[in-house]
């Protein structure tokens, strides 16, 4: 080389700003989880005379009976150490993701000590608490997989909420109406394609902003079910008294100690949602028409290019999707309700999303963040139905808070598809 | 097989994109298209792909008239294309990519069978010599690479006839040679091959025969043997044309832009700047080049006070000017012609006079007070317009309109409207006809010969040999040479841009 040439700069250690802020991170992590496992230690001390009882039924609700007894100081040492050690451990080896096998440790250890601590000597009945969160779960993951088809092909859906509602209504009515309980999804299921066929029409034919079309489903949905429910519903009460879904018992499963009543006894809603989880999946990562969906949302001229039809994807992805939200709509006044009530969704369309988000756009992800969602509401529950005196608002901003934090990056970077809600065009 | 064009016309609303165009390439042979931007290659392209219709003209293929009404009829055909932007999905393997629409299936939920999707891209790779890891990510390959992988997806699809376009814009000049090599043994294979592209020297080199498109028309179809690239070159213009701009030696006097281990990161956080030390004097010129995406985006726009830095300083004239406010750095006499004109240079709603004081609006005469003097931004814009000769209706036309050289006249008249210590000009002449860049190639050695200090950077070989003073190299965020002018030649500059040195 020639005199004119610039020295060229080595030894510079190749360190990533990633890796270094990862380290960072690490160290914060580490502090962090150190500090917060000692506070455990110092609940511990003043607790260690409480008892604490959890609660499994055999079989039966009120039957046979499978209980741990145990201290709840005890639970605050075990949430403390495994904390601890988590967080030691962190800083000792630096930028690894091992502190999150040490969290999923010493999680159940501080909801267990949390919730021993409050119910101060009541048991906990665990059957009710694991059965309750899957099926406050149940609609949340259901709009989280609708969320997640749509933005997976491209697509903005964020009128999980108004699809609920409408599922809902329309559920409703059609089984009073016919006394038909499976009537009701049925028709909130045809409701909720045409709701997605129609919001596809508009942000692809018409180039509505995907937001707005979404706003406009929602509050349209709230409004026109507002309206029914007020001017025609409680009028005629008779067309909004639907027959319930009922609980089945898988047999044989249903049988399994302590497992069949928190799995198989539940309504065909739950099932369903567990099948949709595994099928949608499969679907997803194995197939062609989930690759096809994946290129359609990530990069559409790439698809578009080699002849795969995106506007087509698209349009049949908000369909589906909306099946799937009508669906899970029809639960909220079939299941448990019996009966449709005003603005009854009261924003688990919305959460839906978050829970997409939590799970990383992925069915078992957004499945297990539903039933984060699902443990709080029926911690809720079993708090307020044994007169202990929390403040409900606080139990449930927890799973917001979670939310935020996982969002905000904690857990690493969860990336979504590339090109949601950005209009194709090709050429 | 052979490929034949007959007539093909297109007409977009105000534009005949294409005007009776014929065009043929036998079996076996490259078919070099040449053409500035605008002369109607992309929409003949776009045609060929099946995603527009011609207004008249048609495809034969063998002799045999084909209507194409999508992408996959196309595709069915036998055409494959290998797009200047790649259509490869980032987050998809190599395997998924390559077999993309065509994908085998077993089963009665359709599940991508992806075993024998990849056994086919092994052999592919095998026999054309095409060397690829199947299981990689998109978006972890180089950009050589990432071509590859398009061509492999034309040959997935058993294409015969491979249409390129511009596949040079991206590669170094090794990969580009390496990529002549596949064309010419692609076509020894029998596979037709169109090589779309404005470089001159490019299709020389790997060509059958060359038809030079002009205004949406053919201008001509010549043998590389009998013609010269003066010839061709007065094809593609259809005048005249000086190929370099000739200029007197720099007479460099005090150095003006001072870098000291500068440092940069990129949207990222990753380090886009690593620690580079380069000095730009009064009346020089220094070119940078380097393959895209090697920190030189990130070094034009924190010199230009648009991005933080990180560590090092940075100087013009003397003042420290690392992290000032983009004006502070416009006011201290640095004009900045940015990389994407149609994002950083102007707004394009805008009108020809609004755009040509976006940096100096708030100064007198334009303004006084909250309010802008309508009269005297007309007048000086006006005078901007004649002076660059830009050809605009009227000052009060929204930029968007005009053509791409055009719009970038109104930014180079804006930026040379004030006194002017440094120029910072990033692809100044990305995607302009030859005309355009003569001429804006002709302001730049101006401003050098008055006394400016002029940094440039570009991806185009051609432009940084014959602006270039002194060329810098730039090679994954350092600078890894600098060659005075006669040292600077395409084969020294090459190595460097491909990290050889």
């Amino acid at each position: 080389m020639t005199a004119a040439t610039a020295p060229v700069t080595t030894g510079v250690p190749r360190i990533s700003a990633a890796q270094q802020r990862a380290e960072r991170m690490a160290r914060i992590r580490g502090i962090i989880f150190a500090v917060i496992g000692l506070a455990g230690f110092s609940f511990a001390s003043g607790s260690m005379g409480s008892d604490v009882t959890f609660r499994f039924w055999i079989q039966e609700q009120g039957g046979a009976a499978w209980e741990i007894h145990t201290a709840a100081g005890l639970l605050w040492i075990l949430a403390g150490v495994t904390t601890g050690v988590g967080g030691i451990y962190q800083l000792w080896k630096g930028a690894s993701v091992s502190w999150r096998r040490w969290m999923a440790l010493a999680l159940p250890f501080w909801i267990a000590a949390i919730i021993g601590t409050l119910l101060a000597g009541k048991p906990a009945v665990m059957t009710n608490l694991f059965g309750g969160s899957l099926e406050y779960a149940f609609p949340i993951a259901m709009g989280a997989f609708a969320a997640m088809i749509c933005e997976r092909s491209g697509m903005l859906n964020i009128a999980i909420e108004g699809k609920f509602l409408l599922g809902a209504c329309v559920a409703s009515i059609a089984a009073s109406v016919t006394g038909l309980v499976f009537v009701g999804p049925i028709a909130a299921i045809l409701v909720g394609v045409g709701v997605g066929w129609l919001m596809a029409w508009m942000a692809i034919r018409h180039r509505v902003d995907q937001i707005i079309a979404g706003t406009v489903v929602n509050f349209g949905a709230l409004g026109l079910t507002n309206f029914v429910y007020l001017r025609i519903l409680q009028l005629n009460t008779d067309i909004n008294t639907p027959p319930t879904v009922e609980a089945i018992k898988v047999p044989i499963l249903s049988q399994i100690p302590v497992l069949g009543p928190v799995f198989f006894s539940g309504t065909p809603y739950l099932y369903i949602a567990l099948i949709t989880m595994v099928v949608l999946t499969y679907m997803l990562f194995k197939t062609r028409w989930g690759l096809r969906l994946r290129a359609s949302g990530e990069y559409p001229n790439a698809a578009g290019t080699v002849g795969v039809d995106v506007i087509k994807i698209r349009y049949r992805a908000m369909m589906l999707a909306g099946a799937i939200a009508g669906f899970a709509g029809s639960y909220l006044s079939l299941h448990s309700a019996g009966s449709f009530q005003m603005n009854m969704s009261a924003g688990k369309g919305f959460i839906a999303m978050a829970a997409m988000i939590f799970g990383g756009w992925n069915p078992i992800g957004a499945f297990g963040a539903a039933l984060v969602f699902g443990f709080s509401d029926a911690t809720q529950t079993l708090l307020s139905s044994l007169g202990v005196d929390v403040p409900p608002q606080i139990l449930t901003s927890v799973p917001y808070l979670v939310t935020i934090v996982v969002v905000a990056g904690l857990v690493g970077r969860v990336r979504g598809p590339a090109m949601a809600g950005i209009p194709y065009e090709q050429g | 097989m052979r490929l034949e064009l007959r007539e093909i016309t297109k007409q977009f609303p105000g534009v005949l994109a294409n005007d009776r165009i014929s065009i043929s390439a036998d079996r076996g042979k490259v078919l070099g298209l040449l053409g500035e931007n605008g002369a109607g290659k992309t929409t003949l392209m776009n045609i060929l792909s099946g995603l527009y219709r011609p207004d008249s003209g048609e495809i034969l293929i063998d002799g045999q008239a084909r209507t194409f009404t999508d992408p996959a009829d196309a595709i069915k055909a036998g055409i494959g294309m290998v797009h200047q932007h790649f259509m490869l999905v980032p987050v998809f393997d190599v395997v998924a990519s390559v077999a993309l629409g065509a994908e085998p299936v077993k089963g009665i939920l359709g599940s991508f069978d992806r075993a024998s999707a990849r056994k086919r891209v092994v052999e592919l790779s095998t026999q054309y010599g095409l060397d690829v890891d199947p299981d990689a990510r998109i978006e972890d390959l180089p950009v050589g690479v990432r071509q590859r992988v398009e061509i492999l997806k034309a040959l997935y699809r058993k294409s015969d006839i491979l249409v390129l376009d511009e596949p040079s814009a991206v590669l170094t000049p090794g990969e580009t040679e390496e990529l002549f090599d596949i064309i010419r043994g692609l076509a020894a294979g029998g596979t037709t091959v169109i090589f779309i592209t404005h470089k001159l020297n490019e299709v020389l080199e790997v060509a059958d025969t060359i038809t030079v498109l002009r205004r949406g028309r053919v201008a001509g179809t010549v043998l590389p043997a009998e013609t010269t690239r003066e010839e061709l070159a007065n094809l593609m213009v259809g005048r005249d044309v000086e190929l370099t701009v000739s200029r007197a030696p720099a007479k460099p006097r005090e150095v003006v832009l001072d870098l000291a281990d500068l440092t940069v990161r990129d949207d990222r956080g990753g380090i886009a700047v690593r620690g580079i030390n380069l000095q730009v004097h009064a009346g020089e010129i220094v070119a940078v080049a380097g393959v895209q995406g090697n920190g030189q985006t990130e070094l034009v726009e924190a010199i230009t006070g648009l991005r933080h830095v990180d560590s090092g300083t940075l100087t013009v004239g003397g003042e420290v000017v690392q992290n000032a406010t983009p004006r502070h750095v416009a006011d201290m006499g640095v004009a900045h012609i940015p990389e994407d004109r149609s994002r950083d240079g102007l707004i394009a709603n805008m009108t020809v006079a609004e755009n040509y004081i976006l940096d100096t609006y708030h100064r007198s005469p334009y303004s006084s007070g909250v309010r802008l003097n309508r009269k005297a931004i007309a007048e000086e814009a006006s005078k901007g317009v004649r002076e660059f000769d830009i050809r605009t209706p009227s000052v009060e036309t929204h930029v968007g309109a005009l053509s791409g050289g055009n719009q970038q006249k109104v930014i180079v008249a804006r930026e040379f409207s004030r006194p002017v210590k440094l120029v910072v000009a990033a692809q100044p002449t990305r995607g302009l006809d030859v005309g355009s860049i003569e001429y804006i190639h002709r302001r730049i050695i101006e401003q050098r010969d008055a006394g400016a200090a002029i940094l440039i950077v570009s991806t185009e070989l051609d432009e940084v040999l014959a602006l270039g003073d002194r060329v810098a190299v730039m090679y994954a965020g350092q600078i890894v040479g600098i060659l005075p002018s006669e040292q600077a030649t395409k084969e020294a500059v090459g190595m460097l841009m491909g990290g050889v040195h």
